[in-house]
């Protein structure tokens, strides 16, 4: 098996420890930092978000796995960089305001990360504002905004409705979260809509034709 | 114990939502009501009566626990739902917050509810509830990232491999002896039943894999913490009434019953009649239409709630399981919203009994 592939395993499994291991040895063997991305980090979380979707793992799991990849990123970012390497893509995520809840929203994250988004991860309880001034900083694909709370609704119409009549650059908004519905997302004047997060990557790479 | 009563309410067929933040919400000062005790019990017996309901169930409010431990550890009060522990408070710390809890004074808020509930207890004939936070659920606010070291726990690991386990722990054990606290002020004040919220006792807290592998972490970290609850009221002959909104396993539910509460209170996402065939017979089911989305006219017309609460009431009445109608969870007042909230509970109140 090759040290890709172990790597892989390693994340599909979410062992950490070997994810740090093998990526070190993956560079020390010559690997370039982009191949072991593309090549290793996501196919395997391409693979967890299969296995949510198909119920054959869950949450915890998935969590696991995207600390074992985090381990990985963390060696290979900052050669990423000074090699001028980007993700493919941009994507600024966060919870509503007035919603504290993160679990969600950090599953999307984490998997956008995976599937080569980079992620500009506001948290919680973000301002329509808020969500403005990032989507002119950054000019992401897409923008993702969260709540669990039947109570902060309204203020995932409003940050919509003020993001659409910011003036901003084009943007896909997608919408998540416990008492949110595709009927919502449509009624509200979101582009995408996705139950969990592994259907998040699905759709958003939908959404802007990757 | 009264469980007789909620068997007794089963067997009337009654219903009740929970909803008294629908009622707050319809006076001006809402805000000052929370503050003022004896309105606050007024406008619990006042949701009561509009819910034609013997229960005097109260508002559903989870951050307040986490205030109060938290103001042991220095942590202001307006910045409570956001703080979450980095590592795990030192023994000394812990020994000091366990020795000062027990004569510390209520906050303002808590303070309110605790005279809500005398006066529902002196006032009227209404069965005065108290509710809380459950220990686990509680124990997650205070991390970061709580679902990790569950995870690492499950598989073995302990707080000496990893650090987050030992916060968990600890976490844990604050946040039990807080829900114990404010449940022990509670029946000081009168409550006869306590309805425990531990919406986090759920499967994506806890893996499916690793509880069907065997492993103990859901008993440890949510059933132990709980069954120390429910001794706490057998103690007081208080009755527990369990809720967790929450995506469950079957071995979750198997759980729950463990904790032998008077009533069940599950999520929209459970068939409670199926979920009838694990659930002895002494303990009510309560629930559990999707309250979450009665906000929304075209995701959850009144119609539709009609037609799940009348499927939902006759699938009940064919398996012959004690059962209340209600819903998932706390209804609760959304700005804009508020008159097709209203009319969903109104008809679920309404509703004929398929059998009656």
């Amino acid at each position: 098996m090759s040290t890709f592939e172990q790597l892989s395993h390693a994340v599909v499994a979410g062992k950490s420890k070997d994810a740090k291991a093998l990526t070190q040895q993956a560079l020390t063997e010559g690997a370039q930092p982009g191949a072991v991305v593309d090549q290793a980090l996501v196919p395997a979380m391409a693979i967890v978000g299969d296995r949510f979707r198909d119920n054959q793992i869950f949450v915890p799991e998935m969590l696991m796995s995207a600390r074992a990849m985090k381990e990985s990123l963390a060696i290979l970012e900052p050669k990423l960089l000074a090699a001028g390497v980007q993700p493919k893509y941009t994507a600024v995520i966060g919870s509503v305001q007035g919603d504290l809840h993160d679990i969600g929203k950090n599953l999307v994250a984490i998997m956008w990360k995976g599937a080569n988004f980079r992620v500009v991860d506001l948290g919680v309880n973000v301002s329509p504002a808020k969500f403005v001034a990032a989507i002119q900083q950054h000019k992401p694909q897409v923008v993702g905004l969260s709540t669990l709370l039947t109570t902060t609704m309204p203020a995932m119409v409003e940050t919509v409705r003020v993001i659409r009549a910011s003036g901003c650059p084009p943007v896909k908004i997608m919408v998540g979260g416990a008492p949110v519905t595709q009927q919502f997302a449509n009624e509200i004047g979101a582009d995408g809509y996705s139950a969990d997060a592994s259907a998040a990557v699905e759709v958003a790479l939908k959404l802007i034709g990757a | 114990m009264a469980r007789s009563t909620y068997l007794a309410l089963a067997a009337q067929r009654h219903r009740i939502p929970i909803g008294v933040d629908l009622v707050l919400r319809c006076h001006a000062d809402h805000e000052a009501i929370l503050l003022d005790g004896d309105r606050l019990g007024r406008v619990i017996a006042e949701a009561a009566a509009e819910f034609q309901t013997p229960l005097a169930f109260p508002l559903m409010d989870l951050k307040l626990e986490k205030t109060t431990l938290l103001s042991f550890f220095d942590v202001p009060a307006a910045e409570s739902d956001s703080f979450h522990f980095t590592e795990a408070p030192s023994a000394e710390a812990v020994a000091r917050f366990e020795s000062a809890l027990p004569s510390s004074a209520p906050s303002p808020r808590i303070a309110a509810n605790l005279d809500a509930l005398r006066y529902i207890a002196t006032q009227t004939t209404l069965l005065p509830v108290g509710m809380s936070i459950g220990p686990f659920s509680l124990a997650t606010k205070l991390l970061a990232d709580p679902i990790t070291p569950v995870f690492m726990a499950g598989d073995g690991a302990t707080a000496a491999d990893e650090p987050e386990v030992g916060l968990l722990e600890t976490a844990l054990r604050l946040a039990l002896a807080t829900v114990q606290h404010a449940i022990q002020q509670q029946l000081d004040a009168g409550a006869r039943a306590i309805f425990i919220a531990e919406p986090a006792a759920n499967k994506v807290f806890f893996s499916p894999k690793q509880i069907a592998a065997g492993s103990n972490v859901f008993d440890r970290f949510a059933l132990a913490p709980n069954r120390a609850i429910a001794a706490q009221l057998a103690a007081r002959d208080v009755d527990l009434l369990f809720h967790c909104c929450g995506e469950l396993v079957d071995a979750m539910l198997d759980g729950f019953c463990s904790l032998r509460p008077a009533l069940l209170s599950l999520g929209s996402s459970r068939r409670l009649w199926e979920d009838a065939a694990r659930v002895p017979k002494d303990i009510v089911l309560y629930g559990n239409l999707p309250s979450k989305q009665f906000y929304s006219d075209s995701v959850m017309p009144l119609e539709k709630v009609g037609a799940q609460a009348g499927e939902l009431l006759a699938r009940m009445r064919q398996v012959g399981h004690p059962f209340i109608l209600g819903t998932e969870c706390d209804t609760l007042h959304v700005d804009g919203c508020d008159d097709a909230i209203r009319a969903k509970v109104a008809h679920l109140l309404r509703i004929p009994d398929p059998s009656a």
